[in-house]
């Protein structure tokens, strides 16, 4: 069979042992890390960018956790994510958020498993707990934890965008929105003294603006890699989306949070206190004002300008925005057919992503009179609650004149409900103001006609109205 | 506390073992026999019995000497294969602990849980492969070396060189756990957070039994049984039940052996507890849900709530109720304020405590189990949870350590060591799944906290035979199976099968005491004696005499030549 001694096998052997080499020294040479440097592996990890350091930054724990599995990894991960799921349903939030950290180490660039863990951490665990406070600890590891994620997937959009969505709907969009946005100022962990928490609130900014930073650069991340958590044309609208959220919540919770602050642990008397609720609601409204107005530029000149790729017609992509000019219209569509299927096309669009509402509400509520019906509703709601009730009916009256006059201006606002909320509110107010001076309501007044439309919701409104008088919302 | 803490049922767990152990026995003598018969003839039986009779008599002949110098020289032994270098990992684990040990935000009491359990899961999983590893190559390396020839030529019997075995690397197991416990203890007395270290506490809880009262006040079902369980409210895992707020809904405990011994030293009663809260719509958000003690003598009628108090969810919250205290009104119908002591006017004459928890808010729920309400007596050091968890650790390496030893009499080490390895990952694992197939009462009930329903639940499809026809003939599990033979043979070997997985089970170790003395110590609770630590000492001593007998037969039996 084989008529070789023992020494020529070696040698043979050993020959083969060199060629072999040959192709693994090739193919295998590590990279000295200049560009081109090393063998075809590393040179096409290059390229790809698939190195660890391409992809993030660098974890040694995970990477050592990795080497002692003894490529036991997905075993390992395995058991983990069963354990962490028996964990969740344990409500053994210790053992889970070391779970987790666990997890991520062992698979730090599968960014599905970050999005999922900090879904869990900063929705499903902080609503398993009753008192705001821990409710908000566990939102903030929620955003610690996908910021974390960032770092190890710097090229990931999705990740970003997850990142936003906490700073911005979860903290300012949940039910405990009024507690979660001063706690983004001033947290309640005492380790803070009060003040934010720099990991998480870095510079003290409203979590709606720190959002819009977030969502940018997801933006910016998605022109480089793409996303997958939804259409595109909806995904780039978020850091528009977010500036108008932000100039929205000043109506709602920026008086008292603005107040609060100013105030801080002094104690005012009552004309100093009447002197400062003057001034922040003077400052607010312009506030909000310069708020609507950067929101209507991001939104119709940034947003609306974006480039969009639409199959218009079967087998035709061409590239649009949502504000479209008539003359690109045609000269993009070329025939009256194409003309109209592309009109059809920006209209579809525009519908997905609410943009005409949005862009008429900020054109309206960057106007001055808009803002002076709000916090004169504002206004009138505060001299209620105080039985002021003559002050209170002039702002109320105030404000339901300049709301008619919006409306006037505005008509498609009849139908968008937070402006039927706000107007149907000044309306509620002046109505309980005349109950407690024993007038009647008179035949005409202003927004007559949409009180008596939207009779339907008044006693909704009317429900939130209290709740927010006993500052329960 | 996410486990409830019963007393190891001693009595019953003593049948039960009998009649492992007197199966296992049966089955092992059975087979031997007939083996016997099988290579020597008709004289079989008077072989096998001269045999069984000589080992009986080496029992009555044991050598404390000669076991202990087998044991000396199995420490040794151990100790020149470098079993210490175990010491160089865990030293290794210990210094980059903190890689793995992040989020020093989370709260004190979850940072002490997160540290106690790295320690000991640490030790317990860095001890436990050394010790199986010796004890399951000792004997074979033996066997192959022929140095067991040299052993038993001389006077020293195979029983006793089983004992040796067993006895010396429980020397060296314990030795090494007992310098990883007290590097261990000073590691977390150093590393842990400032912050959390007034948590490093052993509680001694006085648990009470639990029952309920629905929202109508009915505390009896339509079987007339005492209601066991609140509302669930849609946890996956029901070992929380929940009660109604502003109805007649309670959760009622009872406590025994409660008298002025338990107050505290100002002579307050401390009551702890564990509650979660549900809300069912937004509610204040200012606060947490209230709840209400109410204090109920049955033997006068006599009810007095107390304070309102607002959850504290998954952190705990312990209340200091003065032995003279005023009851208040509020969500319990009782308008008038009266002055009560709580140890005359409500602790029965057998030491009874009977407390009443009422959840305030309308529409709110507020969720429990059992452990979840407690008396607080003394709290006592972290050290004493502490060691005795690593006793625990300790008894659970003994376990390993004569299985081991046993397996290893009959097969080879490499085989040893994996059916070992296997017996505990199943046992860790797989031993509740198989407790639900065999019908085991308390596995039946730990599998219903997942079911959606607080009885136990009814494995449904049967055995191995009738799960494959039902397949194959696209029955569902509740269809009944048509009557005739077939259906009865078919049934008929399942149960056989049900019978010997039965055995099975009950074979493999339960180390769910051994890990319980961990989750006490984690949680802040001393490690109890009636529920933990007894059942750690009762399932290592099951298991040494079995293992040294199996061990001492296979040993006796075998051919030493064979390698």
């Amino acid at each position: 069979m084989n008529n070789l001694t023992s020494q020529q096998r070696k040698f043979v052997y050993l020959g083969a042992i060199l060629l072999l080499l040959i192709p693994i020294i090739g193919l295998g040479m590590p990279a000295d890390g200049t560009p081109n440097s090393g063998g075809s592996i590393a040179r096409l990890r290059q390229q790809l960018d698939l190195g660890e350091s391409d992809l993030g930054d660098l974890d040694p724990s995970g990477a050592a956790m990795n080497l002692a599995l003894l490529g036991l990894r997905g075993v390992a991960a395995n058991i983990l994510w069963m354990q962490a799921e028996e964990q969740k349903n344990h409500k053994d939030w210790a053992e889970l958020r070391i779970t987790t950290d666990s997890i991520i180490r062992l698979q730090p660039h599968f960014v599905k498993v970050w999005e999922y863990n900090g879904w869990n951490l900063a929705y499903n665990v902080s609503a398993e707990w009753d008192a705001v406070p821990d409710r908000y600890f566990w939102v903030k590891e929620g955003g610690k934890f996908l910021q974390r994620g960032v770092k190890r997937n710097q090229r990931s959009p999705d990740l970003r965008w997850h990142v936003g969505r906490v700073y911005g709907p979860k903290i300012g969009l949940s039910d405990e929105a009024r507690f979660f946005r001063r706690y983004f100022y001033q947290d309640p962990d005492p380790q803070f003294n009060k003040s934010a928490d720099p990991q998480f609130n870095e510079n003290g900014e409203d979590n709606y603006l720190v959002a819009k930073r977030w969502f940018a650069e997801a933006n910016k991340a998605e022109e480089q890699t793409r996303q997958t958590i939804m259409d595109r044309s909806i995904f780039r609208s978020y850091p528009a989306r977010s500036q108008l959220d932000y100039a929205a919540v000043l109506y709602k919770y920026g008086f008292n949070e603005e107040y609060d602050r100013e105030v801080g642990d002094r104690k005012l008397n009552d004309e100093e206190a009447k002197a400062l609720e003057l001034r922040v609601r003077e400052k607010l409204k312009e506030q909000t004002r310069q708020a609507w107005i950067v929101g209507l530029e991001d939104w119709t000149k940034k947003y609306g300008q974006e480039l969009f790729s639409v199959e218009y017609l079967p087998g035709v992509i061409v590239q649009m925005r949502l504000e479209m000019a008539e003359d690109e219209l045609k000269s993009l569509g070329k025939t009256p057919e194409g003309i109209a299927q592309l009109r059809r096309a920006v209209d579809q669009y525009q519908k997905m992503n609410n943009y005409r509402y949005w862009r008429t509400r900020a054109l309206c509520e960057s106007e001055p009179d808009t803002a002076e019906a709000h916090w004169s509703l504002f206004a009138a709601g505060e001299e209620y609650r105080k039985q002021n009730t003559a002050e209170a009916r002039k702002l109320a009256e105030q404000s339901m004149a300049l709301f008619e006059k919006t409306l006037e201006k505005y008509p498609e606002l009849r139908d968008e409900d937070n402006f039927v909320e706000q107007a149907v509110k000044s309306v509620l107010i002046w109505n309980y103001v005349l109950r407690l001076d024993g007038e009647k309501v008179p035949e005409m007044y202003p927004l007559k006609s949409l009180w008596d439309d939207k009779q339907a919701a008044v006693p909704e409104i009317e429900r939130r109205f209290e709740r927010d008088s006993r500052g329960l919302n | 506390m996410n486990f409830d803490s019963v007393p190891f049922p001693l009595d019953s767990s003593f049948l039960l073992w009998l009649i492992v152990v007197g199966s296992a026995t049966a089955i092992v003598l059975v087979v031997s026999l007939l083996a016997t018969i099988a290579s020597v003839g008709a004289n079989g039986p008077v072989v096998f019995a001269n045999e069984l009779g000589a080992m009986v008599g080496d029992l009555f002949s044991l050598s404390p000497r000669r076991v202990f110098a087998l044991a000396q020289l199995t420490f040794r032994e151990a100790y020149r294969r470098k079993a210490l270098m175990v010491f160089v990992v865990f030293a290794i684990l210990l210094m980059f602990a903190g890689w793995f040990l992040t989020s020093s935000n989370l709260q004190p009491e979850f940072q002490v849980k997160v540290y106690v359990s790295f320690v000991l899961r640490a030790i317990s999983w860095l001890v436990l492969p050394v010790v199986l590893l010796l004890a399951c190559w000792g004997i074979p390396e033996d066997i192959k070396l022929r140095s067991m020839h040299t052993v038993v030529t001389k006077p020293a019997r195979r029983l006793e060189l089983v004992l040796g075995r067993m006895l010396g690397y429980s020397f060296i197991g314990l030795a090494v756990l007992a310098v990883m416990g007290v590097v261990g203890w000073g590691w977390i007395k150093r590393q842990l957070p400032e912050a959390a270290k007034s948590q490093l506490i052993c509680r001694q809880p006085i648990h009470g039994e639990l029952s309920f009262r629905d929202r109508e006040g009915n505390d009896k079902d339509e079987r007339g049984e005492r209601l066991k369980a609140g509302i669930n409210v849609g946890d996956v895992w029901m070992f929380h039940s929940f009660i109604e707020g502003a109805t007649k809904a309670r959760a009622i405990w009872t406590f025994t052996g409660v008298g002025a011994h338990v107050l505290d030293g100002e002579g307050n009663l401390m009551l702890e507890n564990r509650f979660q809260a549900f809300r069912s719509h937004k509610g204040d958000m200012k606060r947490t849900i209230y709840f209400q003690y109410i204090f109920f003598n049955p033997e006068t009628g006599t009810r007095a709530p107390f304070e309102l108090k607002t959850v504290e969810e998954n952190r705990g919250r312990t209340d200091r109720i003065p032995r003279k205290f005023s009851s208040i009104g509020t969500g319990s119908g009782i308008t008038d304020r009266k002055s009560y002591d709580i140890i005359d006017d409500f602790v029965t004459k057998d030491g009874t405590l009977t407390v009443e928890v009422a959840c305030i808010d309308p529409g709110q729920y507020l969720g429990m189990a059992r452990p979840d309400l407690f008396v607080r007596t003394a709290d006592l050091p972290f050290e004493s949870g502490y060691f005795k968890a690593v006793a625990c650790i300790g008894m659970m390496l003994l376990v390993v350590i004569f299985m081991g030893v046993a397996v290893s009499t009959f097969v080879k080490g490499p085989v040893a060591t994996f059916l070992v390895f296997c017996v505990v990952i199943v046992s860790y694992s797989a031993r509740d799944f198989m407790g639900t197939i065999v019908g085991d009462e308390i596995a039946l009930q730990k599998a219903a906290q997942y079911s959606g329903h607080q009885d136990k639940v009814k494995l449904e499809g049967g055995g191995v035979l009738e799960s494959i026809y039902r397949i194959l003939w696209h029955m569902n599990p509740t269809t009944e199976l048509p009557e005739g033979p077939a259906t009865t043979v078919m049934k008929t070997i399942d149960s056989g099968m049900v019978n010997f997985l039965w055995l099975v089970y009950r074979i493999l170790p339960n180390f769910d005491y051994f890990t319980e003395s961990l989750q006490y110590v984690a949680n802040g609770f001393d490690v109890r004696f009636d529920s933990c630590v007894l059942g750690c000492i009762m399932i290592t001593l099951a298991y040494f005499g079995p293992c040294v007998l199996l061990g001492y037969f296979a040993l006796r039996i075998r051919e030493l030549e064979a390698k």
